[in-house]
């Protein structure tokens, strides 16, 4: 690996599905991808140690791994977790970045990166939604999301509610805001999500989950109103600024 | 889910109730809907309550009621109870309803289930077995076990696929359920008798109906002389010396099944290949249609395509999808399917098993194509119908909810985003719907010098099974949807799709691809091994296969049912011997299930063992070419007599009129189903379903598009387009008509979105769908046919747009009872036209939505429209039936009496090549001003232009010219139209550019900031006109609440 090349993992495999634009996405950013099947980094026993000294970025993409079935993200948690013992907060302690995309971010909360009273749901509505929303990044240590304004972005899913232990809601709430890893919230109200949490962040702002697609959201003429924008044609999409941070945060952390 | 959380599940399905039964649904006070699983397993009590807490235990979330194996993981009872008591009325009197699937049908979430223990349990797992189901816990005072088992059948559960067992609050609370010996009696297990006969079929002595009986009996759907050519062949001198080497003497039920499923209408395509005698009676012979048509698929469809010949026409009608050239390296591929009949007995499972199948046909086109996009279009019965069904016939509301959620099962979980389709509403569609579901793809033209395009086998490569198992699931599917629908159809005929199965076997052998591990490769579909190994064999000339090598579901099926069951998820490949190791590591690698059954050969013989056992041995070219021609008489009696007139008051009636037809299920927002639907994956989306401003906001509004445009190259601006057209009503007045409007809407709705048209590069290519009613023994219906495919011709080579694809299904017929008594229920002739055309750069894509006041509003096009067979007509039928009237008695409203006879619109293709090769780029270049284009179709000018107001909220007015019919010109339909608009600043250039190249054009008015539509017309009393706000417009449009 030569010194200015930036390695970006992408996870595909089991019905990952958006593992191409996510690489686009980060090869835009100026990394250079490489999209690895589960399996192979199953067999090949891919250590920890290894992951860090060859990768800035582990992205979890979107999709439907394994149907969604049991819960949404759980079993490809459970073949991560069982398959590869990764400790991703090491990881990042150790200057990595993690991104999870929306099944990649469900799988994140099913591996318990963001504690053990953080929960995903099906949303309120019951029903799967494809529709574009507003998500403002909050005062938060998310090293993605450091600058950005307030990003339209497509949500593509039907269990993106957040939920926390009715019991002991408020200490739930406090303790993640008081550890700055509530990153993102919608501006409206798309899913049910408690607090209209889009996004959640590590206390180390390393790793990122959101449910939006800032990969689907690098181009102009991704938005659903570029033709009526002016220049929407040539302008960029509000995604790519979260792999372009990202870009920034690995070359300091060398 | 925990009492004190939202549960969605429940909640959607109370809203299915209220929909199918809303008297039902207000007995409901509370519900919950809960997962149920069946397990069984061999290890020890401690690692199965590790494993099971691993894997659903989320104490944020869920409890878990596992009788007395893990009681803390619930409240203080650890059973039912403990949520019943979350109940807001109790004590309460409690019901539930608990479903699981039938045996031997797909079960996606138990075979996750036992990955998942796989996973967690590793190599000390042992005997997993998994089922899964789900139980709806109720509670209301009202409920009696009849209304229950009402909501059982009629919404819970379809029963083809799914038992159900009602449970009283009593035996909830007894825990009995977790009994070992309860699990098991509940667990579906597939019981077969293990028997491996192959039986010997007798033809000799038997008389033509004798024949026919059998060939009925048995689900062949062979006719007479199709089994008089199959005796004919086995007495053959040659076929009993062949079959003597073998120790095979009469036919084997092997050989007569994939002879069936070779023969299948659904295979065959035999009326295609019919020799029609066909007769015009009305004394206008249509010049185009000669008397004696020998093949509809040669002279109408690939002849056309011939004719026209473009240099970017890759692989036409020869593969599984159409192949063109997108660019230097790139192809594209393109194919759309019907799954009519499984759908009507189980929408889900038949709209799902239908869009993951057309997958598998870009998947298996040429060495393979990646999938990029799905389209889907439904026909059906309007979803409030209320008259009494057909025995066995399901509502069309559940047809709908069903299919919708099978396509988005099958799209998104597939990870292919659903760019494009259309609802289309007729109550001819009761006995069948139609479910088409069409997939694109992209395919690099070359990989590693070897062309991507071209199918090669040689002898003694290896028949390679990738991916799903053999079960009984889908056996005679092809054979059945070539026969009418009735209430004795099969059950084995119907399937479930498993979507991840599919993704890991598409992510193997587009990885394999890429390293040539495979020769060639065809999906697994209608037919199953009989079909694609009886069709590669053709490439090589011959294929020996052993079927006690293919991997099956479970123990028992019979030889001849391994051969035919059309079991999902997989593919058939030819694999070189040495690339054998290569391929079976890398499918090992990516959990890909291959079963190799034998090679490939140039024997000329198609080779069925069953271990050493001979079960089938035929001849290839008689199994391809030895059917005998089918011949059809045609009789066309012309067009049913126009509908009066009735002069009504256009000042008046206009305005509700189009408020009416905005709400029409046909042409009302279809967003609630859009958004269901991932239209967005692989992040290639630049013109989607609905265009949408302030996303995200509360001042969000979303308005259609004509079609989608993608951009599926990262590297570079071009585009696909990507279109449809389909106008049924049509077909009342003239087929002809019919098809011809289909292929101009499918046009003009990839010309809206800046496809790129006229150039004799531009790639523009159309696929066709036929779905007819059966027109054997029918000359009615085969006129219909005929006069379908000449107006496809003649519009297709109008239009330079050559066919690469397409498919037919002839049987959409469907005969039953209602209460009682015969009926008979045929769809009227339906042709769906698809389209895809290159966008040359997609940042010169456009939108249907007006983009500001000060705009001008054009009408391009020759801006004849007429009423017959409009959806004003329709809507008036309509009301007059309900009157009890009859549909010849309706009267179309004109303006002034007098002016004209009832008409509808006429294609004038040298007008349409005017304006679209403007549109398209060939001619000038101040289409780059335009701002907006949507097309005038359903509901006419009235609607178009409220559809291009709403996104944006902006109003419009304008002028209806002097000389027309404000009604006809309103919301008459026809060809070639568009609505356009252009900045004030430069429309008089855009005039100018127009007026110079000919090409017809109106100035209709201006978009305004009025947020109204104000529409004038010069009346008898002078100057008149009608104003409605653009929010009622929206109103009318968006109809909430009319769907689930």
């Amino acid at each position: 690996m030569s010194a200015n090349t930036l390695r970006a993992l992408v996870l595909t495999g089991d019905g990952i599905n958006c593992e191409v634009e996510t690489a686009e996405a980060l090869r835009l950013a100026g990394f250079e991808p490489e999209i690895r099947h589960l399996n192979d980094l199953i067999r090949e026993k891919l250590t920890l140690d290894a992951l860090s000294l060859g990768y800035a970025v582990l992205a979890l993409p979107g999709g439907f791994s394994f149907g969604d079935d049991l819960e949404s993200g759980k079993v490809l948690a459970l073949k991560i977790r069982h398959g590869l013992s990764w400790d991703l907060h090491e990881y990042a302690d150790r200057g990595g970045l993690v991104i999870g995309i929306c099944n990649g971010f469900q799988a994140l909360i099913k591996m318990g990166t963001f504690g053990k009273d953080v929960s995903i749901t099906h949303n309120a509505q019951g029903r799967f939604v494809n529709t574009w929303v507003r998500a403002t990044p909050q005062r938060s240590r998310s090293l993605w999301l450091k600058g950005a304004g307030t990003m339209e972005l497509p949500a593509r899913h039907g269990e993106g509610r957040i939920v926390f232990p009715v019991k002991n809601r408020a200490s739930v709430l406090s303790k993640l805001e008081r550890q700055g890893m509530i990153c993102l919230r919608y501006e409206g109200d798309p899913n049910g999500s408690e607090e209209r949490i889009a996004g959640l962040c590590d206390p180390t702002g390393r790793i990122l989950g959101l449910m939006p697609h800032p990969e689907a959201a690098v181009r102009g003429t991704a938005h659903p109103s570029w033709t009526g924008q002016p220049d929407g044609a040539g302008a960029r999409g509000d995604g790519m600024q979260v792999f372009e941070n990202a870009a920034r945060a690995a070359r300091e952390a060398r | 889910m925990r009492p004190e959380h939202v549960d969605p599940g429940a909640g959607a399905m109370l809203r299915r109730i209220e929909l199918a039964q809303p008297e039902l649904r207000r007995r409901i006070r509370w519900a919950r809907l809960i997962d149920v699983f069946w397990l069984e397993l061999d290890n020890p009590r401690e690692e199965v309550i590790h494993a099971l807490t691993e894997i659903f235990h989320d104490p944020v979330l869920k409890w878990l009621f596992t009788g007395d194996l893990i009681p803390s993981a619930a409240d203080k009872h650890g059973g039912m109870q403990d949520l019943m008591a979350a109940s807001p009325s109790l004590p309460g009197t409690f019901w539930a309803l608990e479903r699981r699937f039938r045996p031997g049908v797909t079960d996606n979430v138990a075979r996750t289930l036992s990955e998942a223990l796989g996973i967690v349990l590793g190599p000390r797992a042992g005997g997993i077995r998994a089922a899964s189901g789900s139980l709806l816990l109720m509670e209301g005072p009202q409920l009696s076990e009849d209304a229950l088992a009402g909501l059982a059948r009629d919404v819970f559960c379809n029963e083809l696929i799914e038992s159900w067992t009602m449970l009283s609050g009593e035996e909830l609370r007894r825990n009995s359920r977790f009994h070992p010996e309860q699990v098991q009696r509940q667990f579906p297990r597939v019981m077969l008798k293990g028997d491996r006969t192959v039986e010997r079929i007798g033809l000799d002595g038997l008389s033509v109906s004798q024949l026919e009986e059998m060939s009925r009996k048995r689900l062949w759907a062979l006719s007479g002389p199709e089994m008089l050519a199959v005796r004919e062949y086995y007495s053959r001198e040659q076929t009993r010396a062949l079959r003597k080497t073998y120790g095979l003497a009469d036919p084997t039920d092997v050989e007569m099944e994939v002879i069936a499923q070779t023969w299948s209408e659904h295979c065959k395509h035999k009326i295609f290949q019919a020799r029609i005698r066909y007769e015009d009676q009305t004394g206008e012979n249509q010049p185009l249609i000669p008397n004696e048509v020998n093949s509809l698929f040669k002279e109408t469809i690939s002849g056309t395509t011939a004719e026209i010949d473009r240099p970017w026409l890759i692989s036409v009608f020869k593969d599984n999808a159409g192949v063109v050239a997108l660019d230097e390296e790139h192809a594209l591929c393109i194919k759309v399917e019907t799954h009519n009949s499984p759908s009507a007995l189980d929408p889900y499972g038949g709209a799902l098993t239908g869009i993951v199948g057309v997958n598998r046909d870009i998947l298996g086109v040429g060495l393979g194509a990646k999938p990029i996009f799905n389209t889907d279009v439904f026909c059906l019965a309007v979803p409030d119908y209320l008259q009494t069904l057909p025995d066995r016939l399901l509502h069309p509301r559940r047809i709908l909810d069903g299919v919708r959620r099978g396509v988005e099962h099958g799209g998104n979980k597939s990870g292919i985003p659903t760019v494009n389709g259309a609802l289309v509403f007729d109550s001819r569609f009761l006995g069948k719907p139609l479910i088409f579901c069409g997939t694109g793809g992209l395919m690099p033209r070359q990989i590693q010098g070897v062309p991507t395009h071209v199918k090669e086998i040689r002898p003694g490569d290896r028949i390679c099974m990738v991916g799903g198992r053999v079960g009984k699931d889908g056996i005679h599917g092809a054979t059945f949807s070539s026969l009418a629908l009735d209430e004795h159809s099969p059950v084995s005929a119907v399937q479930l799709g498993d979507p991840i199965t599919q993704k890991r076997t598409a992510d193997f052998l587009l990885e394999a691809r890429d390293r040539l591990l495979f020769r060639t490769l065809t999906d697994n579909g209608a037919g199953g091994l009989s079909s694609s190994i009886g069709e590669l064999a053709t490439l090589c000339g011959g294929a020996k296969m052993d079927i006690s090598q293919a991997k099956l579901k479970y123990p028992g099926l019979r030889p001849y049912e391994i051969v035919v069951s059309e079991s999902q998820e997989r593919m058939s490949m030819a694999v070189a011997p040495e690339k054998m190791q290569e391929f079976l590591t890398l499918a090992e690698n990516r959990g890909v299930e291959v079963s190799v059954l034998g090679e490939f050969t140039d024997r000329g013989l198609f080779e069925i063992f069953n271990g050493t056992e001979p079960v089938g041995i035929l001849h290839l070219d008689f199994l391809h070419d030895g059917n005998p021609r089918l011949e059809l008489e045609a009789v066309w009696t012309g067009s049913p007599p126009p509908p009066g007139q009735v002069e009504t008051g256009f000042d008046r009636e206009a305005g509700p009129m189009l408020l009416q037809l905005l709400s029409r299920p046909n042409i009302a927002s279809k967003e609630w189903m859009i958004r269901q639907y991932d239209h967005e994956v692989q992040g290639t989306s630049v013109v989607k379903p609905l265009h949408t401003v302030s996303p995200g906001s509360p001042e969000e509004r979303s308005g259609p598009n004509d079609g989608a445009v993608l951009k599926p190259k990262a590297s570079s601006w071009v585009g696909v387009a990507v279109g449809c057209g389909i106008n049924p009503k049509l077909s009342d007045v003239d087929p002809y008509l019919m098809a011809q409007s289909a292929v101009d809407e499918a046009v003009r709705n990839v010309l809206a979105v800046g496809a790129e048209y006229g150039r004799p590069d531009a790639v523009l290519a159309l696929v066709d769908n036929f779905c007819w009613p059966d027109p054997v023994n029918d000359a009615g219906k085969a006129a219909a046919l005929v006069r379908t495919c000449y107006g496809l011709r003649e519009a297709a080579l109008a239009l330079n747009a050559p066919l690469v694809s397409g498919k037919d299904s002839m049987k959409n017929d469907f005969t039953g009872r209602i209460q009682g008594q015969e009926v008979k229920i045929s769809v009227p002739p339906t042709l769906l036209m698809t389209c895809v055309a290159r966008v040359p750069d997609v940042r010169h894509a456009r939108t249907s939505d007006f983009k500001a006041a000060g705009d001008v509003i054009f009408l391009l096009g020759h801006g004849e429209f007429g009423l017959l067979g409009s959806e004003l007509h329709s809507l008036l039928s309509e009301r007059l039936r309900e009157k009890g009237g009859h549909d010849r008695q309706v009267v179309l409203p004109v303006g002034t009496a007098g002016q004209g006879r009832v008409r509808a619109g006429r294609p004038h293709w040298e007008v349409a090549n005017r304006v679209y090769r403007w549109l398209g780029g060939a001619e000038g270049k101040r289409q780059l001003h335009l701002r907006s284009a949507h097309d005038v179709s359903e509901g006419g000018l009235g609607v178009a232009l409220s559809e291009c107001m709403i996104a944006r909220g902006l109003g419009a007015a304008i002028d209806l010219p002097e000389g027309n019919d404000p009604w006809e010109y309103c919301f008459g339909e026809g060809f070639h139209s568009f609505l356009v608009t252009v900045r004030g600043a430069t429309a008089s250039e855009v005039e100018e550019e127009l007026s110079g190249l000919g090409v017809p054009f109106r100035r209709l008015g201006m978009v305004t900031s009025s947020r109204q539509l104000e529409v004038n017309w010069k009346g008898p009393a002078g100057r008149q006109s009608f104003q409605l706000s653009t929010a009622q417009l929206a109103q009318a449009w968006k109809k909430e609440g009319y769907w689930e």
